[in-house]
């Protein structure tokens, strides 16, 4: 448990991975260096690589951007055998870069949703929308239909009140007229 | 300060009582109504409806022992009809200017009226049914127009049914929302709950049956009067909990009670109320439009006749579904082989067949004749303008009827009863309506040489005038 913490620990720096590819190296050959790494776990590894007289490294990394290690080659010489040369090419990337690709890959996912998914609509390209009695902004669909109608009806309101005044005007001047003519023939 | 003293105008006596028990006040107010309206819904017709009329629900309030009888009214807001505009005289001393609220929302005195007198400003109206039963519902809108001036009228009604309204000039707005749908979609129900909801109605009226379902949708409005039809049997449990009050169907299909299939709510909606004497039911009238009229006629113009010359046949057999037939009377359509028949004894005047789908133009040219005038027609109001430019209506039970009585036209109904003749023309002598009924109790039996004859005489009145 408390290996796996330290080994957590270890983790953030980058030379961790080459080290575990180191050891995956080494443990490609076993009878070359059977007792170094019998008892060791894979996080320790690291420091035992850069500990000790009887064994020396170098590690030399090449970074393709600043936060982005293209290439890494340890070298290790112990005496009286051949150097080691590991070399790794595999690029690595650190944790917030893998977020900030993350993150990009969410954004422009969600961009391009709402900026393709707009291009071609069906439902604005559709008789609902484009279609009599639409002006373009969708709004009719809602209220436009409704307000209209309400219009509609409160000018019939007045069409009718119209009517009943004009019948009770032309009611009143033929009781005027009919008046005169009463008056007339008196 | 000088604003504030228009407004406490009621003696304080009446205040201190409002305020004591507000939660009671509404329901209190509808029981006053109720034991009111006792009397008279004695008189009224039928023997259950006053029974439950009268019946207060106790669950509504448990506290509620009815009017106060200690109660002593003020002068203001107590009786007569509400105004058209309660809005309190300006005041020119006011230090804050003319405040101008519009006609119904001063909120200081509204309340009051509101409370005290049982004023509706704004009113909805659930109705069910087609385009028949919504134009029956006419008179019940103008009723409420008299009886609460000033009112805004709104109808929630079916697809078919909102059409009929813009023969109405009374209503505000007309929303399509189907209160006959078992199974309505989740989010037009909830929607439409919200569109009420936010109105502010104080009335709601439905002539829909309501059962505990659709007396939570009224309730959900939250308007103060949650009136409603409730089922005649067991389904009607637990909606009388939500709705303040309840009418009893006469039987499950509303329809059936023909021109008066509303006359439940029409007594209560023209209840005598303090010093207002009962409201009388207006007759049915529509109004139609200057537009309306263009197109109708352009239409008809079409078709090859001319305004005052031609004689509306309605009720074609069809399965369109703007026949326009009631839901009282399933059996009101003819085939068009009967209509030729009759069509044939139409001579100074032109027979215009209303076709209700275009797919019916080939039947009536290839039975009655090749030059035949038809109109295809499916709303209700173009319906209307068409008759009011005819010289008269012959047709089955349809809305044609309805709406030739009302614009006062000539009219020949062929019935498949009498009783059915009886229920939905009650005043056919009064109407210069004729009255044609099938002796079999089926319409297509119905007696062709009758109506020939009938259309006989139709066919003087127009050379005579």
């Amino acid at each position: 448990m408390a290996e796996a913490i330290m080994g957590f620990t270890l983790f953030k720096s980058h030379t961790l991975g080459s080290c575990l590819q180191t050891r995956r190296f080494l443990l490609n050959q076993p009878s070359r260096l059977p007792k170094q790494l019998s008892n060791s776990t894979p996080f320790n590894t690291p420091c035992q690589v850069l500990e000790g007289k009887s064994k020396r490294a170098s590690l030399c990394k090449v970074n393709g951007l600043p936060d982005w290690p293209l290439m890494a080659i340890i070298v290790e010489q112990m005496e009286g055998q051949r150097d080691l040369i590991t070399e790794k090419t595999v690029s690595h990337l650190s944790d917030q870069a893998i977020k900030n690709v993350y993150s990009w890959y969410i954004m422009f996912t969600v961009w391009g949703c709402l900026f393709f998914g707009a291009m071609k609509d069906p439902f604005y390209e559709s008789e609902t929308y484009r279609g009599d009695g639409g002006d373009g902004t969708g709004n009719w669909i809602y209220e436009k239909q409704e307000s209209m109608e309400a219009e509609a009806r409160e000018a019939l309101w007045r069409e009718e009140l119209i009517e009943e005044i004009e019948q009770k005007v032309e009611g009143l001047r033929e009781l005027e007229e009919a008046g005169k003519k009463e008056e007339l023939i008196k | 300060m000088a604003a504030a003293a228009y407004y406490i105008l009621p003696s304080p006596k009446i205040l201190s009582r409002l305020f004591r028990n507000p939660p009671s006040i509404p329901s209190s107010n509808i029981s006053l109504l109720g034991s009111l309206d006792y009397s008279f819904h004695c008189s009224s017709r039928r023997g259950n409806v006053e029974v439950n009329a009268k019946k207060k629900n106790p669950w509504l309030d448990p506290f509620d022992d009815g009017e106060d009888p200690d109660m002593e009214y003020g002068s203001l807001f107590t009786d007569g009809k509400q105004e058209e505009d309660p809005r309190p005289p300006d005041d020119p001393d006011n230090p804050y200017g003319f405040l101008k609220f519009p006609a119904g929302y001063s909120v200081e005195i509204a309340s009051l009226a509101l409370k005290v007198r049982g004023d509706v400003r704004r009113c909805c109206c659930v109705v069910s049914g087609g385009v028949y039963e919504n134009l029956l519902f006419f008179p019940a809108i103008q009723m409420i127009k008299d009886r609460y001036p000033g009112v805004q009228i709104d109808v929630v009604a079916s697809d078919r049914g909102k059409q009929t309204y813009e023969l109405n000039k009374n209503v505000r707005w007309a929303n399509a929302y189907d209160p006959d749908d078992d199974f309505p979609v989740p989010a037009e129900y909830t929607d439409m709950v919200g569109v009420l909801k936010n109105r502010y109605y104080d009335m709601v009226l439905s002539t829909k049956l309501a059962g505990l379902g659709h007396a939570a949708f009224l309730f959900m409005t939250t308007a103060r009067d949650r009136v409603s039809y409730v089922y005649p049997n067991v389904n009607a449990a637990g909606a009388g909990l939500l709705l303040s009050q309840t009418f009893v169907a006469d039987n499950l299909n509303l329809s059936d009670g023909g021109y008066n299939m509303y006359h439940q709510m029409v007594d209560w909606l023209g209840r005598p109320y303090r010093n207002v004497p009962t409201q009388p039911v207006p007759p049915l009238k529509v109004s139609i439009s200057k537009k309306l009229k263009e197109v109708v006629e352009a239409k008809y113009e079409k078709a090859g006749v001319k305004k005052g010359k031609f004689v509306v046949i309605h009720g074609i057999k069809s399965d369109s579904k703007a026949s326009m037939q009631s839901r009282g009377d399933p059996d009101s359509l003819l085939p068009i082989e009967v209509w030729a028949k009759i069509a044939d004894a139409v001579r100074d005047v032109t027979p215009l067949f209303v076709i209700p789908h275009e797919k019916e133009r080939e039947n009536v040219e290839e039975i009655y004749d090749e030059e035949a005038s038809i109109v295809f027609i499916t709303t209700p109001g173009q319906l209307a303008a068409l008759i009011n430019d005819s010289a008269g209506v012959i047709a089955t039970n349809t809305a044609a009827v309805q709406l030739a009585n009302a614009r006062e036209k000539p009219c020949i109904v062929l019935f498949c009863s009498e009783e059915k003749g009886k229920k939905f023309v009650p005043q056919a002598q009064e109407r210069k309506c004729v009255v044609i009924s099938s002796n079999t109790g089926k319409l297509i039996d119905i007696d062709v040489e009758a109506v020939k004859n009938a259309v006989q005489t139709f066919n003087l009145s127009p050379t005579l005038v």
